[in-house]
């Protein structure tokens, strides 16, 4: 390889892409060549430099940001999909029919609807004129900020003329306040214990995340690392518990995590929080789980803790 | 957040298995060490499940903000683009046939998606430099630790000139630059992704390290 070969080849070498025949060749004219060598050195000083960029890890608003408005918009495409895919369905059901079934059904199907549409613009000619439809009692004020989830039952009152509707409905409420407000720790501990939703139970855990001094916080916060369906909440856990103030409890916690989580991410996060904090009882925990963990990594992790805690002892 | 594995993981890590890093270090987040707790999300999701959804939005989202900041430079059209590749995913989901893996899948959306936008911004010739949008730096959190001020002064005057170097490139050029030097993929990963070879993405690399050694030269 001669030194323009080595100038072009260069780029994919400081990546570590040349592959093993190239890389061979290359080395064996980097060590007899100094102006190629230190053409190396100034790419690799040019590597340094490109690392000085800023890393890019978004911050927490935007991320959370991204969230809820992601929500929002699949929210909206699941209400549209519903109606979508029941006429994809429909469409392909029918397709699998014998063509002159497929034919009937379709005719019936026109024909209902016919008939719902033309009883459907009696009826609100019908509403238009009853006193009801001008001078309803409901006022738009009067549903703002409710979602309306469903109807449980329309009732007409045959004194009055008017019509009862029972809905389930939501309203949503912001709450405020510090984390301090016993009852605002109170819905944060209950959610991320329960709370179905396991995003909403991830964002719960950043919010509580610095008042870890608190027994019902940190208690919270050992739970989710132990019990949350969720492997992404359970490691997120594990990083509040990482910048935990250490005791017993935390320890017997995160060794059980490592003996028992089902996730091999989550079992070596665990043992890279156990290694942090030296404690040499763990040594034997972590010599079973080097010799028996299933997963290769988790028994790499284990060993590269083990020398490591060996290594620290005096 | 787990995600930070990807730039803890030593050489060690990477040796275990060859050019596995990426996908050791997404599989700690999504379950894919074992491949199996990824799947069954994937297909969950694909029968309607929203919660398996939305853990494997949770899962990569992070990774693909910090993807689309970078690749965007703006907070505000970064926040456009992570729904707008979110979306086409959750769309696209029931077709996906486990051709690639699905974090490949996944990327590759993105990149369109930011590709797309890069085109639009280039034929609109409305590349502007990062400090012209002022957001950019607000969207992001600085993961080191603190820098004296002088220091701080100067490596922020260095990452605007890189910026703006960076901005000079063509979409597939800095696609290809970015995920090589700033998030470790290997070109391999990185063809699957763009949707072209591992040649073409060396050959990209190649230019791309040529234009920026060009338009930085003084600061090296």
């Amino acid at each position: 390889m001669n030194c323009e070969e080595v100038r072009h080849h260069l780029v994919l070498y400081l990546y570590d892409e040349a592959g093993p025949e190239r890389r061979a060749a290359l080395e064996a004219h980097l060590a007899g060549c100094g102006a190629c060598r230190a053409r190396l050195e100034d790419g690799r000083k040019f590597h340094r430099l490109l690392s000085e960029r800023p890393t890019t890890e978004p911050s927490p608003e935007l991320l959370a940001q991204c969230r809820r408005a992601l929500n929002l918009a699949i929210e909206d495409e699941l209400d549209k999909v519903t109606w979508r895919g029941l006429f994809r369905n429909f469409l392909s059901s029918l397709s699998a029919l014998p063509g002159p079934r497929a034919a009937g059904v379709l005719t019936l199907l026109m024909l209902g609807f016919g008939l719902g549409w033309t009883l459907r613009r009696e009826a609100a000619a019908r509403r238009s004129l009853s006193p009801l439809g001008s001078s309803s009692p409901l006022k738009e004020a009067d549903l703002a900020g409710f979602h309306i989830r469903g109807i449980r039952q329309v009732q007409r009152d045959p004194r009055t003329g008017g019509v009862k509707i029972t809905v389930d409905a939501e309203r949503r409420v912001t709450l405020t306040g510090s984390l301090d407000n016993p009852r605002i720790r109170a819905i944060l501990v209950e959610a991320v214990k329960s709370y179905r939703n396991p995003g909403i139970r991830r964002d719960t855990l950043d919010a509580l995340r610095n008042d870890d001094q608190n027994p019902a916080v940190r208690s919270a916060l050992l739970y989710a690392m132990e019990h949350d369906p969720n492997v992404g909440v359970r490691l997120d856990a594990l990083q509040s518990v990482r910048s935990m103030p250490w005791s017993p409890e935390v320890e017997q916690a995160v060794l059980r995590a490592v003996e028992r989580d089902s996730n091999p991410g989550v079992r070596v996060e665990a043992v890279d929080v156990l290694a942090r904090h030296a404690n040499p009882k763990i040594l034997p925990a972590l010599r079973q789980l080097a010799a028996t963990d299933r997963n290769p990594y988790v028994r790499f992790e284990c060993a590269k803790a083990m020398r490591q805690l060996m290594a620290d002892q005096p | 957040m787990n995600m930070g594995r990807l730039s803890k993981m030593g050489s060690e890590e990477a040796a275990m298995s060859d050019g596995a890093c990426w996908e050791l270090t997404e599989g700690v987040t999504a379950e894919t060490v074992e491949g199996d707790g990824e799947f069954v999300l994937v297909r969950r999701a694909q029968a309607g499940d929203a919660a398996a959804f939305e853990a494997l939005v949770r899962a990569y989202d992070r990774k693909v903000l910090s993807i689309i900041l970078r690749m965007v430079g703006s907070a505000d059209i970064a926040r456009d683009l992570y729904q707008e590749a979110f979306l086409k995913v959750f769309r696209s989901l029931p077709r996906f046939r486990f051709q690639s893996s699905f974090s490949t899948w996944l990327y590759r959306v993105v990149m369109n998606v930011c590709l797309d936008q890069m085109r639009r911004q280039q034929s609109r010739n409305e590349t502007a430099a990062p400090e012209e949008h002022g957001d950019y730096f607000d969207g992001l959190r600085d993961a080191r630790p603190a820098l004296d001020p002088a220091r701080a002064l100067e490596s922020r005057e260095i990452g605007q000139r890189l910026e703006q170097a960076l901005a000079s490139l063509n979409p597939r050029e800095r696609a290809v630059f970015e995920l090589r030097h700033y998030e470790g993929l290997k070109l391999r990963a990185i063809g699957e992704i763009c949707g072209t070879t591992e040649e073409t993405a060396k050959n990209c690399l190649f230019r791309a390290t040529q234009k920026l050694r060009h338009a930085l030269g003084d600061l090296g």
